[in-house]
């Protein structure tokens, strides 16, 4: 287990640099020149060629490459914003701390409503409730979610004023927006656990425990959900890799301050040294998740866990 | 039993969930009732300043606020008055050379005195910048001399007309040599030291910056002790937050939102005139029927502009008479604004050639303005009456202007903003040749005369004599008919009754040390 794990840290790497490579690749060839969204309209010429030379833009495309290379993997220096002349991981760092709490606490309460919601419907397929709990999920999922945050904040701070529509600084500020952020991922985890579970409330071992007389809730809990949660611990982990990624959209209507603002102002303003940067850093995160996921399901099943050993 | 216990714990969790919800009522901050502190200001604004070192951007949030911490050696008005600033006189000594006396009472945030040096050090410092050296390009460094510690003389390359103007763009306020060599590059992010009537307190970028008034400030105005720009970007959100009195001011407020503001017996709705314009730009280097001025005129009778200001902008600004509006000097108050006549625009159009258009262009529209997006469809609709087919592109807005940059477009939707009211910056970067591309001129228009008398106006101090060159361009620049000319465009902003003293400054960077609350 343990030489699984140093093998995947040291996979980090190669991960890393290939991300790299795509974006900064990307960040290249897409439309839009970095020069003219800082300098704005107006600059004459020699200005513009000035401000090109400043930002390093003027070499070629392998230089400027190797260049940010060595300075992330030898110098572990991000750079600073085209844009803003900040650091960029004193700009990144600024804003984990929001990221980190939203989709922390949204995932956590996601999981907490989610997977009971999905074992209450297998265990009553069919039934009213399963109809009423998968017609919530599919609400979670559907609704788009800037309309939900706009929605929370029309009734709890404009309708009734007891919310607090913007700011992420105190638990008030918290509710609305780790509410519409969970709302989705509680629609996603609940259809993934009832199907789960469905499929292993069906398999032999179920039934002998049964009519061995084993009660229903230690069937359900113990032998069905424990073996059925491996792919609901896999969407939960994708799930908050990519709310770490940046869940832009409740980020802007809530204005809190978090990476996936951060990302998005970047991408508009051509900002490429805070695009690289963070999304370099994401995919950090990401693999760490994954890795702490494929852990999580050694625990889960122990056949697994063999298989590392 | 076992489903009772099931349906218990669920509707226990979801209980203890819309109590969560609910619990909050004491949370004074999301109170519209609560009564407001007298003493600080919150202004809520849709974009956080890039960095607070005036010499590394050019945008207008970073602006608004640099506005309060920096002043500059003029000082330009509400009504665009030149009045002293930092420097309480000014003569032109020798031929372009002007020397400035300056105030002796004046102190930065960090203690030191205001020397004529620490003006030196920025002039020389924002002719080096690429991000602004465009506002102060015509001033000469090597003409820069300090004669003493309150007297310095500044010359330009030419005799450059708009010069004092220039001189009272927020970008040109002044820094301290001392502060700025100390922090190094992290000026304008930790460190920020000005002169103003507000000294740099916080900043959570992205999110929030505070002022506090700054006590030893040479002119004693009363007013907030505080000032806390918040960050919100969703102007529906701005709205909500203004009504419930979290913020005092709310900037920028979407057309859609006016109603609602109006209606409001707690709010004001505050919209005047600013400096900037909205046009429909034409490609006259692209081989399509565009490169026929008939049928440019065709196209700009064709467009009823005040519909659009109607259904678009909710009747907020005035149709255009020209490329510039009238709060820009130089503007030709004899000039009028093409009318909307669909039977003389199909005249044209069979005049020049195509009796029932049968050609297509494309349009060209930048995904971050829900107005113009909106105003591209209108155009679109107004030109297929005409028998031209209209390709709209809605692209990302750094993608549309390297695209337009390049002269992809047959026609574009755009706006300008003449920051420095005066029509050189008006109309230089846009008309005249040696700008084409990313530095404004996107209709590629190229006309020798406008050229000549662009540059003969920049070069000329005598402003009566500028007056006339630039009125002459508009004329010509109007029978060539590069631009169909849109509407003006207006400050809107939002405001508590109990806010006192605010006014909006047409440039959209106003003076909030005047702002008091009661």
């Amino acid at each position: 287990m343990f030489q699984y794990i140093v093998k995947r840290i040291l996979w980090l790497f190669p991960v890393l640099l290939g991300v790299t490579f795509i974006v900064f690749t990307i960040m290249y060839l897409s439309p839009g020149d970095p020069v003219t969204m800082v300098l704005g309209e107006g600059a004459t010429q020699e200005q513009y060629e000035a401000m090109r030379r400043q930002m390093g833009l003027d070499r070629h495309f392998i230089e400027q490459f190797f260049r940010y290379i060595r300075n992330v993997f030898i110098d572990f220096d991000l750079g600073r914003s085209y844009v803003s002349g900040r650091v960029v991981l004193d700009e990144i760092l600024t804003r984990l701390p929001n990221t980190l709490k939203l989709s922390t606490w949204s995932i956590l309460i996601a999981s907490l409503i989610g997977i009971p919601m999905g074992v209450v419907s297998a265990t009553r397929p069919y039934s009213k409730i399963d109809n009423v709990v998968m017609f919530i999920s599919l609400l979670g999922v559907s609704m788009p979610t800037f309309w939900q945050a706009l929605l929370l904040i029309i009734l709890f701070t404009s309708t009734l004023g007891w919310l607090p529509a913007t700011g992420f600084s105190n638990w008030q500020q918290m509710i609305m927006p780790v509410f519409a952020l969970a709302s989705s991922s509680i629609g996603s985890i609940a259809r993934i656990t009832r199907s789960s579970m469905m499929d292993v409330l069906d398999q032999d071992y179920i039934r002998t425990a049964k009519a061995k007389g084993v009660g229903d809730s230690t069937v359900t809990f113990h032998h069905a959900l424990r073996n059925a949660l491996i792919p609901v611990v896999t969407i939960i982990g994708l799930q908050f890799g990519a709310l770490l990624g940046g869940a832009v959209l409740t980020e802007t209507v809530f204005s809190i301050n978090g990476i996936g603002t951060l990302m998005v102002n970047a991408i508009r303003t051509r900002d490429t040294m805070i695009v690289q940067g963070g999304v370099l850093f994401i995919a950090f995160i990401f693999t760490l998740v994954n890795l702490c996921v494929d852990i999580l399901y050694a625990y889960i099943d122990p056949r697994i866990k063999t298989s590392y050993d | 039993m076992k489903n009772r216990k099931t349906r218990g714990f669920l509707l226990l969790l979801t209980g203890a969930l819309f109590l969560g919800a609910c619990g909050t009522g004491d949370g004074d901050s999301a109170s519209g009732s609560s009564s407001p502190d007298p003493n600080v200001l919150v202004v809520a604004t849709g974009a956080d300043p890039v960095t607070l070192d005036i010499h590394q951007t050019n945008d207008q949030a970073t602006s608004r606020v640099a506005r309060q911490i920096y002043e500059t050696l003029i000082k330009q008005t509400n009504d665009l008055e030149l009045v002293p600033g930092l420097a309480t006189d000014w003569e032109e000594v020798e031929e372009n050379i002007y020397e400035f006396i300056l105030r002796e009472d004046v102190v930065f945030h960090n203690g030191e005195p205001l020397t004529a040096s620490d003006v030196a050090y920025t002039l020389h410092r924002a002719t080096e910048s690429p991000s602004i050296s465009h506002i102060i390009g015509s001033v000469d460094p090597e003409t820069i001399e300090v004669i003493d510690d309150h007297t310095i003389r500044i010359g330009t390359h030419d005799s450059f007309g708009p010069f004092l103007t220039h001189l009272a763009h927020p970008a040109v306020g002044i820094l301290s040599e001392v502060a700025v060599e100390e922090a190094g590059e992290d000026y304008g992010i930790n460190s920020v030291v000005g002169t103003g009537p507000f000294e740099f307190t916080e900043w959570v970028t992205g999110s929030q910056l505070t002022l506090e008034r700054f006590s030893d400030h040479w002119d004693d105005v009363d007013g907030v002790e505080r000032i806390e720009f918040r960050t919100i970007t969703d102007s529906s959100v701005r709205l909500i937050e203004l009504e419930s009195g979290t913020v005092d001011i709310a900037y920028d407020i979407s057309p859609s939102d006016n109603s609602t503001v109006e209606e409001n017996d707690d709010l004001t709705l505050l919209n005047t005139e600013n400096l900037g314009t909205e046009y429909l730009g034409f490609n006259l280097q692209n081989d399509t029927p565009l490169q026929e001025v008939g049928v440019r005129e065709a196209i700009a009778h064709a467009i009823d502009v005040e519909s659009i200001i109607e259904t678009v902008h909710m009747g907020i600004g005035t149709p255009m008479s020209g490329p510039i509006n009238e709060l820009v000097f130089g503007f030709n108050g004899d000039l009028e604004a093409t009318p909307y006549d669909m039977d003389l625009a199909k005249e044209l159009l069979a005049d020049a050639g195509y009796p029932d258009g049968g050609f297509s262009l494309s349009l060209y529209v930048g995904d971050n303005n829900q107005e113009r997006i909106r105003v591209s469809q209108i155009v679109s609709e107004a030109l297929a009456e005409l028998g031209i087919t209209v390709e709209v592109h809605q692209m990302e807005w750094g993608a549309f202007l390297d695209a337009t940059a390049l002269g992809e477009a047959d026609m574009f939707l755009l706006g300008w903003t003449t920051i420095t009211t005066d029509a050189d910056y008006g109309l230089h970067p846009l008309f005249h040749s040696s700008n084409f591309g990313e530095s404004g001129n996107r209709s590629f228009y190229h006309n020798e005369e406008v050229d000549e008398l662009l540059e003969a106006a920049r070069y000329t101090s005598e402003q009566g004599e500028r007056e006339v060159y630039y009125h002459t361009v508009q004329e010509i620049i109007n029978s060539d008919v590069p631009w169909v000319y849109l509407q003006t465009r207006e400050n809107v902003s939002g405001v508590r009754n109990w806010v006192q003293g605010f006014e909006h400054h047409p440039t959209g960077s106003y003076f909030l040390n005047v702002v008091s609350k009661n």
